[in-house]
């Protein structure tokens, strides 16, 4: 089990209810866990933020894992320790 | 179809003004002109190229203004109240195009027209009042000095209608300032000096008054793309917050990236990030929404700061705002934005420019190349709140070190020199917007190659900075910026917003985008035909810049962007140096089929689109 914090904003943050959530990752810990996590504490709020309904896929977006960046659509089996940090940076167009 | 045009959604009539003679006109849209560029950007394009000489002076009196339509402008889709105000651009020196939102462009086809020219000079300041079939150009003599608002309330006065829409400049555009705007009622054709070349042909304000409709082959069916197309935008991950939020939704999570430009572009991260976040600007300043024509996504904010020193009344702050009064200049207080918005308005300034410039200004300080004596007294470090506003009023007033400023960075900076044109953020002399390319190869080759220079409209860096593509390969970029082109440039030739790219893009152009112009034209385009249309538009727009002798050295970047890595963040260490630059501009040419050596469209490629007229100028 991997305690991690969350970091959130804008919509996503309306959601969780917080700027930092700390969430608790079964096995397998990995990010893909954590959204999987996330999705069934907060039910669908959260998913229509991040899952696209015409495919049911994760929307393509960064992640940043400890200061590094990864992204929602090849790095969902990346391992999370206890400790981590992680930001959701939201679905991000132009202004 | 209307006027017996044979596609639907056109009025099929184009307004002519000539403000040196009186003459006006109503002359008939070019069915086949229709069927090659759409509208919009793209008609404008072909339209400027058959009128205009090369190497004209834009603030002349042979330069023209077109304000254009787009086949969806006035029905019932959703995003598509924008409108087109192209001509030679002042500040760049090429065709530019300039796009807003809001009611004007509705307004323009239900008052009986796909677009307007307008040409020649006045002799006195004038506007033009166009009531349907009326059209009068009338004295604005007790107009001229009077700030945009001022003068859209006096008008609506005058004229006695509350509903009329109005395109009106500030003492910006009526001085020839290269980055004046248009404000058209609360929404601006901001960038690239549009409402200089309004100014230069003494126009203060186009009002309009419309009355009738717009025609389409099936309303039922039509009914049922805009309720699809509502319903995506509703749901989709990334058209969310917007309305909520506006664009400021992404200014924290940008910061958390490490893609936030801070301090003239010195770094992407913001210190003072949490107070001028979109989440503090809706708790402290938000009071409602201002949507545009028919739109769902209702991003633009009514913001009030009812007290103190910053005391203002805005439509919005958009996410520019926020990156050119906040983070650029190191500014951490949501209310000082409001404020530095307000004045650009009034004065009728594209907030981008001078916001760029006055960081440019600083960082000449902050290096010494600039004293106190040049700053009229003031202390023009970061950070530096008031010193941030009283530079945005010398340069509307061009007092000062605001008459240089207001020049733009490229012209500044070349006269300045000592080193600054290295931190001047533009290229094709325009500044840039606030989403970076440091880390992003597609982004970077599409702001290069870009006919507008530092414009995020040109390209999006979108598919990179959400992960929808690897950022980090430079494999397949060229093609991927080229493509993106071809979205953006529908879209505009169409005139629906960019906001919505997941539904219009953002990749390549979308099934979403092709049905959308099918159901209001009748058309029956497939992706290629679509593609081709929008190929067709990008090198227009390519040859009118070649006509005016740009070439492959005019796709450049900033300087800073080429040699000075992002210093710290999850970015840190994201460069495109020069070499890198021109591989991906290699690509891109080769996928496009331009000439490697100049970066003009080739004789070839030109016949293949239908643009042979073109050959005997630029190949």
């Amino acid at each position: 089990m991997a305690k991690v914090k969350v970091k959130t904003f804008s919509v996503i943050r309306d959601v969780l209810g917080a700027d930092i959530i700390e969430i608790e990752v079964a096995k397998p810990e990995t990010v893909g866990r954590l959204f999987d996590t996330l999705a069934r504490r907060y039910g669908q709020p959260f998913r229509e933020k991040l899952w696209d309904p015409a495919t049911g896929e994760l929307a393509p977006f960064l992640i940043v894992l400890n200061e590094t960046i990864i992204r929602s659509t090849t790095d969902m089996e990346r391992a999370i320790r206890d400790g981590d940090e992680v930001a959701i940076l939201f679905p991000i167009g132009g202004g | 179809m209307a006027n017996g045009f044979k596609h639907g959604g056109y009025v099929g009539q184009i307004l002519r003004v000539n403000l040196g003679n009186g003459g006006v006109s109503k002359e008939p849209l070019r069915e086949d002109w229709a069927e090659d560029f759409v509208g919009g950007v793209g008609l404008s394009a072909r339209i400027l190229y058959e009128e205009l000489p090369p190497k004209i002076d834009p603030l002349g009196p042979e330069n023209k203004l077109v304000m254009m339509t787009g086949p969806l402008n006035g029905t019932m889709l959703p995003a598509a109240s924008r409108s087109s105000v192209c001509a030679k651009s002042p500040y760049t020196g090429s065709f530019f195009h300039s796009i807003f939102g809001g009611y004007l462009g509705p307004e323009l086809k239900y008052a009986g027209y796909d677009g307007l020219i307008v040409e020649g000079r006045a002799d006195t300041p004038v506007y033009l009042w166009i009531d349907d079939d009326r059209v009068e150009i009338r004295d604005a003599g007790h107009l001229w000095g009077k700030d945009p608002f001022k003068t859209q309330k006096i008008l609506r006065e005058e004229i006695g209608d509350e509903e009329i829409h109005i395109a009106t400049i500030g003492q910006a555009g009526e001085r020839g300032l290269p980055y004046a705007m248009i404000l058209c009622d609360i929404r601006a054709a901001g960038r690239g000096g549009m409402g200089a070349v309004m100014g230069s042909k003494n126009l203060k304000a186009i009002a309009v008054r419309g009355t009738g409709g717009v025609t389409v082959p099936n309303v039922l069916k039509l009914y049922n793309t805009a309720l699809r197309l509502n319903q995506l935008f509703a749901t989709s991950p990334a058209v969310q917050g917007l309305s909520g939020y506006g664009t400021p939704r992404n200014v924290a999570a940008m910061n958390e990236g490490g893609i936030l430009p801070t301090r003239n572009w010195q770094t992407e991260v913001f210190k003072g990030m949490k107070d001028i976040t979109g989440e503090v600007m809706r708790e402290k300043v938000v009071k409602g929404n201002r949507a545009c024509f028919a739109c769902s996504i209702n991003c633009t904010k009514y913001s009030v700061v009812s007290k103190g020193p910053y005391k203002s009344v805005i439509n919005g702050a958009d996410y520019e705002t926020i990156y050119g009064f906040g983070s650029i200049c190191e500014v951490d207080n949501i209310e000082v934005m409001c404020k530095a918005d307000e004045l650009c308005d009034e004065y009728g300034l594209d907030l981008i420019s001078t916001a760029l410039c006055i960081a440019w200004a600083m960082e000449c300080y902050e290096k010494g190349i600039f004293t106190r004596e040049d700053t009229g007294g003031i202390d023009l470090k970061f950070g530096n709140a008031d010193g941030m506003l009283e530079m945005i009023r010398k340069i509307g007033e061009q007092e000062g070190l605001g008459v240089l400023l207001a020049k733009g960075t490229r012209a500044a900076s070349a006269i300045t020199g000592q080193g600054s044109e290295r931190f001047a953020i533009q290229n094709k002399g325009m500044e840039w917007p606030g989403h970076t390319c440091r880390p992003f190869p597609a982004a970077a080759v599409g702001y290069a190659t870009g006919p507008r220079g530092g414009s995020h409209h040109d390209i999006r860096p979108t598919a990179e900075k959400s992960g929808l593509v690897d950022r980090k390969t430079l494999e397949g970029k060229g093609a991927l910026a080229a493509e993106v082109n071809h979205w953006l440039i529908l879209c505009d030739s169409m005139l629906v917003c960019h906001l919505a790219e997941p539904i219009w893009g953002p990749l390549k152009i979308s099934d979403n985008t092709i049905e959308a112009l099918n159901v209001v034209t009748g058309w029956e385009l497939n992706y290629e035909e679509a593609r081709k249309l929008a190929e067709r538009q990008w090198n227009m727009i390519r040859c009118f810049s070649a006509r005016e002798g740009f070439t492959r050295e005019d796709d450049r970047l900033p300087i800073r962007f080429m040699e000075e890595p992002v210093p710290e963040g999850p970015m840190k260490g994201s460069i495109i140096p020069r070499e890198t630059l021109e591989r991906l501009k290699d690509d891109y040419y080769t996928y496009r089929g331009w000439d490697l050596k100049t970066g003009n469209p080739t004789k070839q490629k030109l016949a293949e689109l239908g643009l042979d007229f073109a050959i005997k100028d630029i190949c």
